[in-house]
């Protein structure tokens, strides 16, 4: 386009402003960027790979509700099945529980089967072994170790509350995830069954299973409760992503909450950019009398003005975006707020949304300054001073 | 061959503010003819730039008939208008007007934008057009880095590098100091004589009137008949 070079120098005029413009422009694009990747994560992000195969079935009244152990072979049963393994939330107390940062997940699992479920779990083999040897022995996530500085070989302990008995475990390895969360501390079910020999608390949480195929979910859940539909502890079957979502019961306010400050900083920039663009041609009423002169379309010159803000917003916009997808990268490596923020990214078409949203905020923040100084007649454009 | 380049008829026009209505021109009859160099003098506020923005198609008149280089331009959209402008007239402010953020090869090149011309041939054109004017040696400059003398010579150079038919110079010199004026009074009178040019040049100077070919003059709205001049003209202060 010929008239780039006049619209380029015209973003350059005044360099503070433009900057500042940028600068502004940039931050709340940011915001935007960071919220609207946590919004898609949370509420259209498709499950981790590895997630995407598993599902959960818990009691239909409440996750506190135990479910007998003997419906693992029945649910084992079920086709598309591929392993389901026993989750007992265990609870306790690790040091002084009133302070919320001794609090982390502990779980009881069956050990052999929990490799076998989190496909995405590392850990090395020797460590892997040495936990489902050792019926009092637990590994831990990575983040979680490096909280409380544990190493393999450390004893941990942690008092019982909802059960009637404490834990005294030993680290028998570590392990990490690019998907999951490592805050988890899980230890051996064998734990369990030992303390509760013929208890009637011997139960499973949750069963946790692993559909030989994603697209089977649906169905695979549909079976398993229909299988228990009439039994005394009915169950409830969803995939592991929305049993994850269904804890944050905030959630739906998060919804609205992501959503307003979406919006009011929306509104906030296209204020700032309009006041910026109005100022801008202002100053400059008189130069577009003298490009008329010379023959310039009236449409032509608003073209270049609309042109000039987009391009600032533009830049804005592409400063702010690299910023918050660093930012992601930061709030991936971070303790996992939810499993979700594990691989928390500006999804391209997110970014692409995005980048456009700040172009019609350029646009139409100059709208109004640009219809007005194209629409000025020559003459009270030439006598225009200010 | 018909060689008028301006002609008009029972030219009016009238400015409504407000209340107020404010008659600037009043029936001017007037005929330019191609390769003159007219200076157009009258007190202040006698309705010279208005006749000079008339002429140009930068206002349109309240009353009677305009036409230039053969063009009817009453009859012409704006969008129109602004290409006939960019094509046929070159127009030079008291004030120059350059862009001050581009160059003055670069200020001179923006009316060669509106045209076919490919890049290279623009900056071919501007900058023949600057040698013109003696400021080859300026092209890279900002117009805060030139002298008012020199800005003014971007500015006819920017007004004549399309080749229009008629240069229309509002008060060229009167933000001048006498040499200055004088270099642009002299390179006017040069594109006149040497180029042909036909040249409408409003000043209040009498020594910048010399250059021209015709003088004519205004009064209060009217334009007063070819070698008339106001009776009170010879007491004005110059
Ligand atoms: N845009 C306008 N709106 C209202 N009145 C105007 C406008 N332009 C000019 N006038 C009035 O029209 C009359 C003629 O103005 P014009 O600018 O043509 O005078 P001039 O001869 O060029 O004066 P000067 O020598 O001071 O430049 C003046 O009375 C002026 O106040
Ligand atoms: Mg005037």
């Amino acid at each position: 386009m010929r008239f780039l070079t006049l619209i380029v120098k015209n973003c350059l005029r005044n360099r503070r402003r433009s900057f500042l413009t940028i600068f502004s422009l940039s931050i709340s694009l940011c915001l935007l960027g960071v919220m609207a990747a946590l919004y898609y994560a949370l509420f259209f992000g498709a499950p981790p790979t590895a997630q995407a195969r598993r599902a959960v079935t818990r009691h239909k009244v409440s996750i506190v509700f135990p479910m007998p152990i003997y419906y693992r072979e029945q649910i084992r049963k079920v086709r598309g099945v591929e392993e389901v393994a026993i989750w007992q939330w265990y609870g306790g107390a690790y040091r002084d529980s009133r302070d919320q940062r001794n609090f982390f997940p502990r779980l009881a699992v069956e050990a052999d089967r929990l490799f076998k479920i989190y496909l995405d779990y590392q850990i090395p083999d020797e460590q892997k072994q040495a936990f489902i040897r050792d019926p009092a022995g637990c590994i831990l996530g990575r983040s979680l170790a490096d909280r409380f500085n544990f190493k393999v070989g450390d004893k941990i302990l942690i008092k019982g509350d909802i059960f009637p008995f404490d834990l005294d475990l030993t680290v028998r390895g570590i392990y990490s995830s690019e998907e999951s969360n490592e805050d988890t501390l899980w230890f051996n079910f064998k734990y369990l069954e030992n303390a509760l020999r013929n208890s009637s608390r011997l139960a499973a949480g949750t069963f946790t299973i692993l559909a030989t195929d994603a697209a089977d979910i649906p169905r695979i859940s549909k079976e398993v409760d229909e299988l228990f539909a009439n039994a005394p502890a009915p169950t409830r079957t969803e995939s592991e992503y929305s049993f994850g979502l269904s804890f944050l019961s905030f959630l739906g306010n998060i919804k609205v909450i992501l959503m307003s400050i979406c919006g009011a900083v929306t509104f906030t920039i296209l204020l700032i950019s309009a006041n910026t663009m109005a100022m801008s041609v202002r100053e400059r009423v008189r130069e577009v009398g003298v490009l008329k002169t010379l023959g310039f379309q009236s449409s032509t010159i608003m073209g270049m003005i609309l042109a000039e803000s987009a391009i600032i917003a533009l830049i804005g916009g592409v400063v702010g975006l690299s910023i918050a997808q660093v930012l992601c990268i930061g709030i991936r490596q971070g303790p996992a707020i939810v499993d979700q923020t594990k691989t928390l990214t500006i999804q391209p078409p997110v970014l692409l949304a995005l980048l456009g949203l700040s172009m019609i905020i350029g646009i139409s923040s100059a709208i109004v300054p640009a219809w007005n100084a194209s629409r000025t007649n020559i003459i009270d454009a030439l006598r225009f001073t200010d | 061959m018909d060689d008028v380049v301006i002609r008009t008829r029972n030219l009016s026009k009238e400015y409504v503010r407000d209340e107020f209505r404010v008659v600037a021109l009043k029936n001017a009859n007037i005929e330019i003819h191609r390769g003159e160099f007219i200076a157009l003098m009258g007190p202040s506020g006698s309705g010279k730039s208005t006749l000079l923005h008339l002429a140009a198609a930068m206002d349109r008149p309240s009353g009677g008939d305009l036409e230039v280089m053969g063009s009817q331009l009453n009859s012409l959209s704006d969008s129109e208008i602004a290409r006939w402008r960019n094509r046929h007239v070159g127009f030079v402010f008291q004030s120059f007007n350059l862009i001050p953020v581009l160059t003055a090869l670069e200020n001179v090149e923006l009316p060669l934008k509106l045209t076919h011309l490919k890049k290279g041939e623009r900056m071919q054109h501007a900058a023949t057009a600057l040698k013109l004017v003696g400021l080859d040696d300026r092209m890279g400059h900002f117009p805060r880095q030139l002298s008012g003398g020199q800005e003014q010579r971007v500015a006819i150079a920017r007004a004549i590098v399309t080749d229009p038919d008629i240069l229309l110079c509002d008060e060229p010199t009167g933000n001048l100091d006498a040499r200055s004026a004088s270099e642009v009074l002299t390179l006017l009178s040069r594109l006149n004589k040497e180029f042909g040019k036909t040249i409408v040049m409003v000043t209040h100077d009498p020594h910048a009137a010399h250059f021209a070919t015709k003088v004519r003059y205004i009064d209060k709205g009217e334009l007063l008949p070819e070698g008339q001049a106001p009776e009170d003209w010879k007491a004005l202060p110059n």
